[in-house]
């Protein structure tokens, strides 16, 4: 049996996390030193958490004890990172090489490459299989045990972003296109679509449930969809305005970063430029809160496995070019089921 | 040059689009060849390349880095086509510097402009907006450009009248747009000793399609033919210089009043059957199979009577024999569907195609800018929207930023991290 554990703990005696906004926020000690490009928490605990960066590494935190425990490099920025299985973490970026890090012995292997760079890493648990995104119009898969490139396919566009659900593949690429794909039969796109939303794609994540996924734009909305594309299932499918803030008679326009569904609940939070978190509820079509607002812009939200925490990724994307901004974040915060189970009415 | 490599472009002669410019035979070769396993990847890098370079550009000269994209597109798509996104760049571009003044008068920017329009529905509108905006009023090639568009619609005079504005504005140079000029008068002339009928004064003929002529079809759905044609679709038809074989049909206005004579016809020949004689009717201008889009729902069937029943068509009889069928005529079978269409149409998310021309869009564009220096604006997009929508791709941020960062990152770490890729893909 491996040891899930990594190093072993030994956890300060006494050590209380940092406190924040309240003692239901800290803020993560040792983060990246350069904007944050993706936080993923451990599929089997809510003690591990990894975070992939423009400082060009990857880096696993210990959310419990408040501490990085191993860190490693990539030769350029990293955008994003996943976890295989416990003690596996895989990763991509700049460099357009994919590389998996074994967690307990510290070691890296490259896996394969891209011809640009890697956009998006996510795994597959119901086929057994890695996937990443990439800028040169192509999505390849890889089998995590030898571990070896298992297919190249080509899309229509830059992948920007993409989501599992169950065994199928959604794909969401430049000109506001999405693809549907069948992971256990790639030789067609299941379905071509189009994004329902007016301007540039930035995120989609699948529902828990498999039945359809949500996507954002970079103008403050967020698009609810669904899988099945018989009419009645479709006449469901809705969009709404977010992340907007409104000054003076001048509604300012956020782009939404980040999409995280909670697993067991299938609400999802949002994140956007302005800084703000919002958690929805898809079914009634309300938000169910609204937290604090963030040094600056939400780059990447992560539950955990069971809920019950939410990795919180505040770090300037450069979305209005270089200029000076506040520092880089994670913020973990304890979510109730009155923040984020849907009101039964 | 080899000998089969002139074979391989007479081979697919056809698929190159002619350029005012020619095109270079190497560019061609390496552009067909490239183009035979699909939009390869080395394309696509060189246009990310463009692509980038038009976003991180902060020198004095911006329209540079346009005028070598644009020039690079059409040679590396000779067929041109939906790929090559030539229409969409030529629009981004002069778009984007119609506030410059300084390059109102360059050479570059004013090609840039004839380009786009011959890539319009309506060239004639375009050089109008130009004059308008004072865009290239005194580079012959604006004029020479214009005068051939009117030529090519059969109205001669309009384009000796371009000439003289031309010579008014003292355009530059002033001998290329003089031989232009004579050359045009020599046509003209010719054609009036030739003694070809000209029909039309005034009014430029509408583009019409030929039957049985053959459509090129946009994009992957091969059935549709686009109803818009541009540049050379229309010119081959109606152009006024050629004599045409058949009259041109439905120009209702131009066309003398022909007073039947029964005895003529039937001294001329009796005998023949008329099958002819069922010419098209005339088609009323400017409608081609196109079907402006209205509102459907909030159309009221009437109702025909106060007994509430509506005139329906009566359901077609049955026959009352049986019809034969033979044994072996199976029903068609159909090609089997990945997705069935019927349902699958549910899933495309696009609006009803809202009647827009290039222009519109052109004068739309103006017009917001004016509202923006106004402070007219309701919203703001809290990010940088020129630099994502640049080009004819979008960029994503993160995009952004990585083209940033190889600028600051020095040359030698990118030589060790290509060692890394080389290594790797080894």
């Amino acid at each position: 049996m491996t040891n899930h554990f990594y190093t072993p703990i030994s956890r300060p005696e006494g050590h209380q996390p940092e406190a924040m906004t309240g003692s239901n926020e800290y803020k993560l000690n040792q983060g990246p030193e350069d904007g944050i490009s993706a936080v993923k928490f451990s599929p089997s605990t809510a003690q591990f958490l990894l975070v992939s960066s423009w400082d060009c590494t990857v880096r696993l935190f210990d959310v419990t004890a408040n501490t990085m425990r191993m860190k490693y490099q990539h030769t350029a920025p990293v955008l994003d990172c996943a976890f295989y299985d416990p003690t596996h973490s895989w990763s991509g970026g700049l460099d357009a090489q994919l590389k998996t890090h074994d967690l307990n012995t510290d070691q890296d292997t490259i896996v394969g490459t891209h011809d640009a760079a890697i956009r998006c890493v996510e795994y597959c648990p119901e086929v057994n299989v890695m996937v990443t995104g990439s800028w040169d119009r192509s999505v390849r898969l890889w089998d995590p045990r030898t571990p070896c490139n298992a297919g190249t396919f080509t899309q229509p566009e830059k992948v920007y972003t993409l989501s599992v659900a169950g065994d199928r593949l959604i794909v969401g690429t430049a000109g506001r296109r999405v693809l549907v794909w069948d992971l256990r039969n790639m030789g067609y796109v299941q379905q071509r679509r189009e994004s329902s939303l007016k301007y540039q794609t930035r995120c989609i994540r699948a529902f828990p449930n498999k039945q359809g996924y949500v996507l954002s734009s970079i103008e403050g909305r967020v698009a609810v969809e669904y899988l099945d594309p018989s009419q009645e299932v479709q006449k469901k499918k809705y969009a709404f305005k977010c992340h907007r803030l409104k000054e003076e008679g001048i509604e300012f326009v956020y782009p939404v970063n980040a999409i995280s569904f909670h697993s067991i609940h299938n609400t999802f939070a949002t994140g956007g430029s302005d800084g703000f978190v919002n958690i929805w509820d898809p079914f009634n079509k309300k938000r169910l809160c609204q937290f604090h607002r963030y040094p600056t812009s939400i780059a990447s939200l992560a539950f955990n496995n069971d809920g019950t925490m939410l990795a919180i990724a505040s770090s300037y994307m450069h979305e209005r070019g270089d200029i000076s901004h506040p520092e880089d974040a994670i913020f973990i915060r304890q979510v109730t089921d009155a923040e984020t189970k849907p009101k039964s009415t | 040059m080899a000998e089969g490599g002139d074979m391989e472009w007479e081979l697919s002669k056809e698929n190159i689009q002619p350029l005012r410019r020619g095109r270079a035979i190497s560019a061609l070769h390496e552009a067909l060849s490239l183009q035979q396993d699909g939009l390869s990847s080395a394309i696509n890098q060189q246009r990310q390349a463009f692509e980038s370079e038009l976003r991180m550009y902060d020198g004095d000269d911006p329209l540079d880095v346009w005028d070598r994209y644009i020039k690079w597109t059409e040679q590396t798509f000779p067929q041109g086509g939906k790929e090559s996104n030539l229409a969409t760049l030529l629009e981004r571009a002069v778009t984007r510097f119609t506030e410059e003044k300084k390059y109102h008068d360059d050479p570059r920017y004013v090609d840039l402009w004839i380009k786009f329009a011959e890539n319009c529905p309506e060239p004639l509108d375009i050089f109008r907006y130009m004059q308008a905006q004072g865009i290239g009023v005194t580079q012959a090639s604006l004029y020479i450009a214009w005068s051939e568009e009117y030529e090519n619609q059969g109205n001669c005079r309009k384009a000796d009248l371009v000439y003289q504005e031309g010579f008014k504005k003292c355009a530059e140079p002033h001998d290329k747009l003089l031989q232009f000029h004579k050359a045009l008068q020599a046509r003209v002339s010719r054609q009036v000793m030739m003694n070809v009928e000209e029909d039309s004064d005034d009014e430029p003929k509408q583009p019409e399609r030929v039957s049985l002529a053959e459509l090129k079809h946009r994009g992957k759905k091969k059935a549709i033919a686009p109803i818009n044609r541009t540049g050379s679709a229309i010119r081959s038809i109606s152009g006024g210089m050629q004599s045409h074989g058949a009259p041109v049909l439905g120009n209702a206005s131009n066309s003398r009043l022909v007073v039947f004579d029964e005895n003529k016809t039937q001294s001329a020949g009796p005998s023949e059957p008329k099958l002819e004689a069922w010419a098209a009717p005339p088609t009323s201008r400017a409608k081609e199979n196109e079907r402006n889009p209205e509102k459907w729902c909030g159309v009221k069937v009437p109702q025909k009577s106060k007994f509430g029943h509506t005139v329906m068509a009566p359901p077609p009889p049955k026959p009352t024999f049986q019809p034969f069928v033979e044994e072996s005529d199976q029903p068609p079978t159909m090609t089997p569907c990945k997705i069935n269409p019927a349902v699958n149409t549910v899933l495309s998310a696009r609006k009803p195609h809202r009647e827009e021309t290039p222009l519109k869009r052109l004068q739309e564009h103006h017009q917001q800018q004016k509202e923006a220096e106004s402070g007219k604006l309701q919203e703001q997009s809290m990010y940088c929207k020129e630099l994502l929508l640049s080009g004819a791709t979008e960029f994503c941020f993160e995009e952004l930023r990585a083209e940033r960062y190889f600028k600051k990152v020095t040359p030698e770490v990118r030589g060790q991290m290509d060692q890394a890729c080389a290594s790797a893909s080894n």
